[in-house]
């Protein structure tokens, strides 16, 4: 039983479709990155697992139940989140010792916590005059208070020091190397790449890719171009082996997600004349950009729309 | 459940606001028994002779204002969560939105509780203060007692369902500045005029519900400072209480049911 399961969740507001239709699951020892541009659902899809969000349709699970479901579910669930609060007048430890009430977490461990995130000097001070890394190293410090066996974190490295960050990376790797489970959205792939071992990209509510970094790797990398007199007959051969392919000029063919060595022997194997043959690199950011606002732009038919040429426009990416 | 409660009574511990309101309590309840207490009346029509039973009566109602320092505790309870953004830890903690509602109304009892407390001991005070000065040259400690054990339990109780009723309001209406005006608002202004157009309406009102359960004694009230001898005919004590609680559980539910199931975003 993996231990996040999320089956055809959807969430409309109002005439805003969230969250459309996302399945997946993520097993034990290993940390997931949850990827996708502004708007893409991250957040909503996060706060319906943790029963903050109510799903249109569809169920979000952890260990097979709902949230809800959970008992003392702060010792099951650590969760960082964009926009959860604290009293300004209320001091960090205390912050933490009545939120650890409920569930049973004694005093000490808050003690523990704001250590291991650095704030041990700063846990009697009103979290009022808190700095935007103070808050969100706090929040990771509630997240961890009931030393739980899954943590779900939205952009838990928003606003955090150089040293914070990699304390964040380090600590993450270390978590999923205890058998247990991290699931932690970002939309910075090349960001998330050095901490993640598998990625859900997300686009417009749903799914655009799901895979290991290391599939999602050798898919970055391979691009081919072959030139030809038979683009015809390639592009139908290469689709008749699930290879992505399209025309580029009168003799020239791009393969997507595939290798030299695999295109070139088909084309040996089936009699056809290679000119030309490269494999053009490409880094995982252009990856990911191609599977969520290129999968809007180019769309299933494969053409891409020609970009209109006019001043700098409106920052791209984010919410259409 | 306990550990709910504990929670929630460490969260009113831990901040400024709640001791501002014990404070206010304090010396609100100080400044306006000075009023009673050293203003010379002379005999007016309304007023009663100095250290009579009927001027202690006076003296203790004032009493009455922490009624509705306890609604807006119980009030500040339940909104703070949402002004600050609370209510992602509370819930992460506590899934069941029910029980951390209900936790509330709990604590908010308790908080009522307090602020009577402090009520009371500030106007004992005074009273032992007259008793002390001979005030009229009549007060003695048997009607300064007499006069304060008749008022201090209906406020005492009326603050205590209030403090409910304030978390029930506030679940509903969710604003903490938009709860707390209409709160007052409805006592001060809205209930007085009901309760003179319809007087068998303004009865089941809350505020009229805390006059029946403050007026054992059968003193004037002295809500907030807006005194009105009125022509509604007040339920009998218990009834009143009833009342309160009902409009506590019956807002606390429907907030359960809109404000508190909503999507926390
Ligand atoms: N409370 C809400 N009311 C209305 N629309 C909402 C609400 N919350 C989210 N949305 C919409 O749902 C969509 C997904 O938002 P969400 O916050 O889940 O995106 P995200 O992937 O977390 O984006 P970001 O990277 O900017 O944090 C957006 O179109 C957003 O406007
Ligand atoms: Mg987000």
């Amino acid at each position: 039983m993996a231990t996040i399961e999320v089956q055809g969740l959807t969430k409309h507001f109002g005439s805003v479709v969230a969250v459309d239709g996302l399945s997946f699951s993520v097993d034990r020892g290993s940390v997931t990155g949850f990827l996708g541009p502004n708007g893409a659902g991250k957040t909503t899809t996060l706060r319906m697992l943790l029963g903050l969000v109510r799903p249109t349709a569809g169920q979000a699970l952890i260990n097979g139940v709902a949230y809800r479901d959970l008992p003392d579910p702060e010792r099951t669930v650590g969760a960082v989140l964009e926009s959860s609060g604290f009293h300004p007048a209320r001091t960090a430890r205390n912050h933490l010792r009545a939120v650890g009430m409920v569930d049973g977490i004694a005093a000490a461990r808050c003690d523990e916590v704001l250590e291991q995130v650095g704030l041990a000097a700063d846990g009697n001070r009103p979290v009022g005059g808190f700095s935007m890394g103070m808050r969100q190293r706090l929040e990771l410090a509630r997240a961890l208070l009931g030393d739980p066996q899954v943590l779900i974190l939205d952009e838990p490295a928003n606003g955090l020091d150089p040293q914070g960050i990699a304390w964040l990376r380090n600590f993450l790797r270390w978590f999923a190397t205890q058998d247990r489970v991290v699931l932690v959205s970002s939309h910075l792939l090349a960001e998330a790449a050095q901490t993640v071992d598998d990625v859900i990209v997300l686009n417009r509510g749903r799914m655009a890719g799901h895979g290991s970094l290391t599939e999602l790797r050798q898919r970055a990398t391979t691009t081919v171009r072959v030139r030809t007199p038979e683009t015809d007959r390639l592009v139908s051969l290469l689709s008749e082996h699930g290879i992505q392919a399209r025309h580029q000029s009168s003799d020239l063919v791009e393969a997507q997600g595939t290798t030299v060595e695999v295109v070139g022997r088909l084309m040996a194997d089936n009699g056809l004349v290679v000119l030309e043959m490269t494999s053009a690199g490409e880094s995982l950011e252009e990856l990911f950009f191609q599977m969520t606002e290129g999968a809007q732009r180019f769309g299933a038919a494969g053409h891409p729309e020609p970009a209109p040429v006019v001043g700098p426009g409106p920052m791209p990416g984010g919410p259409s | 459940m306990n550990r709910l409660i504990r929670s929630e009574v460490f969260k009113l511990r831990t901040v400024w606001s709640t001791w501002l309101l014990v404070g206010l309590t304090a010396v609100l309840i100080a400044g306006l028994s000075a009023l009673v207490a050293f203003v010379p009346h002379h005999g007016a029509v309304n007023f009663p002779a100095k250290g009579t039973a009927a001027w202690f009566d006076d003296l203790f109602s004032v009493m009455a204002l922490a009624v509705d320092l306890a609604l807006v505790l119980g009030a500040i309870m339940i909104t703070s969560e949402f002004r600050h953004k609370t209510v992602t830890p509370t819930f992460l903690a506590e899934p069941r939105r029910g029980r951390m509602a209900a936790a509330k109304l709990v604590v908010a009892l308790g908080g009522g509780l307090t602020l009577a407390v402090v009520a009371g001991a500030v106007a004992l005070v005074y009273g032992l203060a007259s008793v002390a000065t001979g005030v009229g040259g009549i007060a003695t400690m048997g009607t300064m007692l007499t006069e304060f054990r008749h008022v201090w339990p209906g406020v005492a109780a009326a603050a205590v369902l209030y403090g409910a009723y304030g978390v029930g309001l506030g679940a509903l209406l969710k604003n903490q500045v938009v709860t707390i005006v209409v709160a007052l608002v409805a006592l001060a202004v809205v209930e007085p005029i009901v309760g003179a157009a319809v007087p068998s309406v303004g009865r089941w009102l809350p505020g009229y519900a805390a006059q029946a359960l403050e007026s054992v004694a059968a003193s004037a009230r002295m809500h907030a400072g807006f005194g009105a001898v009125s022509s509604v005919h007040l339920l009998v004590w218990w009834a009143g209480a009833l009342v309160i609680i009902g409009y506590g559980v019956v807002l606390a539910a429907l907030g359960s049911l809109t404000t508190l199931r909503a999507d926390v975003t």
